[in-house]
């Protein structure tokens, strides 16, 4: 099997601080309120404490694009090289065929210039033997780089509760669940 | 779950793509050809700012008021900042920077940012004109001279100014006043200078290891510290410790994003600190597991303590006044004691209490007991400043000649650094820091006539906001250095556009870890923005101009040769280098102090670890470390106001970038506690004390406990929210000794709320 690069969320690492999700912007300069990586707390179903447990997410890059698929002007290609998916936005019109395809919420409207845009993977830093932005910004290292061919997934999941399962897309995610700490609280207030 | 461990990726990858070895390889091979795993085709796509490489890079460093100072470096192409990225050469920064970091370059090129000098036809009107330079200069030259004139002194003019420029030549601000003559300054520090005293009255210092020894650790209790907001590289090495096998217990008010990372989490009742540290240790006595050797050689005033412990102290006590049940104490202590080494982090929040130092005293006799000071890994870690031995250069500088001054007793800040000199009449008067508000409205002969703000945002931070309105309507004249039209700026009557780290040269330290790293101007100036040295000179030339001999600053400076003059042979002996331009090729970390009382010579007067502190008791506190009540409550829930994630202090929030992230303040509000007063998640509700009020939307969380309300300390543009509406100025127990003036009991404050 080729080579395929996904993103290894590590949230028992993850402390939610949106390092990713701000390194994203130092790079790419996104319009206000267009953001390519966001960092979701879980919902206190899956995660008993508030805003305390993360998915930091962006494009996964799945063997299967929907975007891919439902583009009419072709904007969307796999790299052969790594799989990963890449909008050109000079082709883009702007339909939101894409938008209204992914489950993941990966394209997103640029309403300045009124085309999608998401996540690159950051394979112009890639070609340049870069890490993604927000890879190397991490400061606990609760986001890699994987090459989903070639991982060991022992202990990995890649539908994660509360994220979509989507298998046929087959996103190129793996996901590490966080950890509970015990608990101890005041008795009697 | 099976437990993963992060090489089981690395190794099962033909390509090490993850970060660290990544980076050895780039540093390794120096070319990008020797890569394994070759990304070989060039992409022609551009979907607007990408990646284009042929940068430019030069060295920053954040000089923000943050444990981690990082190292930067930035990426400049045709004259203009593209991005930044953490240096990879200080292990400490590791690559990265924080989510506050890495929205420098929208601060740097915001549309939001002060571009020239701006005068207001009233303050807090809104009525912003243009000035020049010249203008502005000219204008406060003349009521500077004029002040003169009147009161014979300089002491009408006041500086308030602290940390939100660290850069060393930024206390050229600082010698910009003493230019000037005698005048009145505001010392103190809001932030940690009760644990400073503390520290200072068991060991002689306030001094740390190194945080990167944390990994050796066997043993983490993170008190009343947040490093997964407030000091995030450090996270790496309590994972470190963690996975090679030491437990980490957090004890906070709030389940914090650090607490989610502990082992166990402790609720405790907020300012029983000292109670909870106090009954650890009776029982660690009780149990025979002082290290009683260490103790012997290494300190003094141990038996009284015990004693004290004995007759005093109980676990059950403890347990009732901490709310931690006695049972997960004693395990946690006998945990602690027989770990080794064992260490605890003791945060800034913690002491900001009126039993504050009394609290950091108690946890640092329970590290002392367990022969953890003086140990790699070990220690009672708070901050240290055993890296700051410049010059200051900028900072020292002397009055005109005739220049009158206070006479009386006067207070040292901690990062005063100049050496008293000898037997002048005359000296700066100072004024409390903390009291700020009220500090200015008393002060008479000379009354304060005219306030210069810089590197701080006192509308923002400091406390009591009513009252401190009043205080700055008082003034004759308000100038105020700064980037942003803040709620500070809303007060003054001129504003000076103050460079970015990016359009300056200085050089930053930091108070946690032991790097030094050189900030390169990586741009221009924008506008018409000059560096706090460059006004300075510029106030001087005008000053002179005006009234020869009036100034002593330099009135024509090279910023760059200005960093140079900051350095001297102790700084370059302790980093290992030999002419400040190396750090050009990289932070550098220092050689020497990174193992705190390692040769158990302590700086107190017997030279050893004082349990029993005459120091302390000479200046009215207790000789030991003995257990001191909290702050009454004066309302019916406690109000926390600790620092958010998403700034430091008032900086970087109000950046659009940010809102992105955090578009707008919240008052945490435990369910119960909303419950019965019939408010739900996304409410509007207002926030009252005796203090003032806020209007705020309620986030419901049993984070915070029932019996607390939590907001987080922050300026939003277009947003009127600020919590310090809400805090009053009441001391801190210490500080006096160390910092000039005694910290502030920020979490000793109380209100309610009711539905907007």
């Amino acid at each position: 099997m080729k080579k395929q690069l996904g993103f290894f969320v590590d949230s028992d690492r993850c402390v939610g601080c949106m390092t990713c999700a701000m390194a994203c912007k130092n790079q790419y300069h996104q319009e206000k309120g267009v953001v390519w990586r966001r960092v979701y707390p879980l919902k206190e179903e899956i995660y008993p404490h508030k805003e305390r447990a993360f998915y930091s997410l962006a494009c996964n890059h799945c063997e299967h694009p929907a975007c891919m698929h439902v583009c009419p002007v072709k904007a969307y290609y796999k790299r052969e090289t790594d799989g990963v998916v890449v909008h050109e936005q000079e082709k883009c019109i702007g339909c939101g065929n894409c938008i209204r395809s992914c489950p993941y919420g990966a394209p997103v409207y640029n309403p300045v210039l009124k085309k999608a845009e998401k996540c690159s993977f950051c394979h112009q830093r890639l070609d340049a033997n870069r890490l993604p932005m927000c890879v190397m910004s991490c400061p606990v290292d609760a986001i890699q780089v994987i090459d989903i061919t070639r991982l060991d997934s022992t202990g990995l999941v890649q539908f994660a509760p509360g994220f979509p399962k989507q298998p046929a897309l087959n996103p190129s995610v793996r996901f590490r669940l966080p950890r509970l700490p015990e608990v101890v609280r005041r008795k009697t207030i | 779950m099976t437990l993963w461990k992060k090489n089981d990726i690395e190794t099962a990858m033909e390509c090490p793509m993850t970060r660290r070895r990544f980076m050895k390889w780039l540093a390794a091979a120096g070319v990008a050809a020797a890569m394994p795993c070759g990304f070989l085709v060039p992409n022609e796509t551009k979907a607007g700012i990408v990646y284009e490489g042929g940068y430019e890079t030069f060295r920053n460093a954040c000089p923000r008021n943050c444990y981690d100072t990082c190292s930067m470096v930035t990426y400049v192409k045709d004259g203009v900042a593209q991005f930044v990225e953490g240096a990879p050469e200080s292990t400490f920064t590791n690559g990265g920077l924080c989510v506050k970091g890495n929205a420098y370059i929208r601060k740097q090129y915001s549309p939001d940012r002060i571009k020239y000098p701006m005068a207001q036809q009233g303050r807090g009107s809104g009525n912003w004109k243009r000035i020049s330079w010249d203008e502005a200069l000219t204008r406060i030259s003349e009521k500077f001279i004029e002040i003169n004139e009147k009161d014979e002194s300089m002491l009408g003019l006041a500086l308030t100014k602290y940390s939100g420029n660290f850069g060393i030549t930024n206390y050229g601000v600082e010698g910009m006043f003493s230019s000037l003559g005698y005048t009145t300054r505001m010392v103190g520090t809001p932030c940690w200078p009760a644990g400073i005293d503390a520290q200072n009255y068991d060991m002689g210092n306030m001094w740390c290891n190194d945080p990167e020894d944390m990994v050796d650790a066997r043993y983490i209790i993170l008190w009343g510290v947040n490093p997964a907001w407030c000091s995030v590289h450090t996270m790496k090495y309590i994972y470190e410790a963690r996975q090679r096998g030491a437990k980490v217990v957090c004890i906070d008010p709030v389940l914090t994003q650090t607490a989610a990372k502990a082992d166990e989490y402790w609720q405790i009742n907020t300012s029983e600190d000292g109670a909870l540290a106090l009954g650890m240790a009776r029982h660690i006595l009780d149990r025979g597991l002082v290290d009683q050797d260490w103790v012997a050689a290494n300190s003094v005033g141990f038996g009284e303590f015990a004693d004290y412990l004995k007759q005093e102290v109980t676990l059950e006590w403890a347990a009732e006044k901490s709310g931690v049940p006695a049972r997960r104490i004693a395990r946690v202590a006998e945990e602690f004691a027989t770990a080794d080494p064992a260490t605890i982090w003791i945060g800034y929040g913690m002491q900001r209490h009126v039993n504050g130092g009394a609290s950091v005293r108690a946890i640092d006799a329970l590290v002392a007991m367990t022969g953890n000071v003086g140990k790699a890994g070990g220690g009672a870690r708070y901050g240290h400043l055993m890296t700051w031995g410049f010059n200051y250069h900028a900072m020292i500088q002397q009055p005109p000649k005739g220049a009158k001054g206070f006479l009386g007793p006067t207070a040292k800040g901690e990062f005063d650094f100049t050496k008293d000199a000898e037997g002048p009449a005359y000296t700066n008067r100072t004024l409390n820091i903390n009291k700020t508000a009220r500090e200015l409205l008393n002060a008479t002969d000379p009354p304060v006539r005219a306030l210069w703000v810089s590197c701080k945002n006192p509308l923002s931070q400091d406390f009591d906001r009513n009252q401190l309105e009043k205080a700055f309507k008082k003034m004759e004249l308000v100038v105020v250095v700064d980037q942003f039209f803040n709620q500070t700026v809303e007060q003054a009557d001129i504003v000076l556009p103050v460079t970015t780290l990016f359009e300056e040269w200085t050089v930053n330290v930091g108070y946690w870890h032991y790097w030094l790293s050189i900030n390169e101007q990586a741009v221009k100036p924008l506008h018409e923005a000059k560096s706090n040295i460059e006004i300075a000179a510029a106030l001087s030339k005008k000053m002179n101009e005006l009234k020869p001999g009036s100034c002593t600053f330099p009135t024509d400076i090279d910023t760059k040769e200005w960093v140079a003059k900051e350095f001297n042979k102790g700084v370059y002996d302790l980093f290992g280098i030999n002419s400040w331009e190396d750090l050009k090729n990289g932070p550098k970390k220092a050689k020497a102090n990174r193992l705190a009382w390692a040769d158990g010579k302590f700086g107190t007067p017997s030279g050893k670890y004082e349990f029993r502190s005459d120091l302390c008791a000479e200046h009215g506190f207790n000789a030991l470390p003995k257990y001191v009540e909290g702050r009454k409550p004066y309302d019916k829930l406690r109000l926390l106001t600790p620092h958010t994630q998403f700034g430091l202090h008032s900086q970087f929030i109000n950046l659009d970038w940010m809102e992105d992230f955090n578009p707008r303040p919240y008052v945490y509000i435990h369910p119960e506690t909303a419950r019965v007063r019939n408010i739900a998640d996304g409410d509007r509700v207002l926030v009252k004390n005796k203090t003032g009020e806020v209007t705020i939307t309620a986030s419901l969380t049993d984070n915070v406990p029932v019996d607390a309300i939590l907001m987080y300390e922050a300026w939003f543009k277009n947003n009127p929210y600020n919590c310090q509406n809400l805090v009053d100025d009441t001391s801190a127990d210490m500080g006096g000794y160390k910092a000039g003036a005694p910290g502030v009991a920020i979490h000793d404050q109380f209100a309610d709320l009711v539905k907007a």
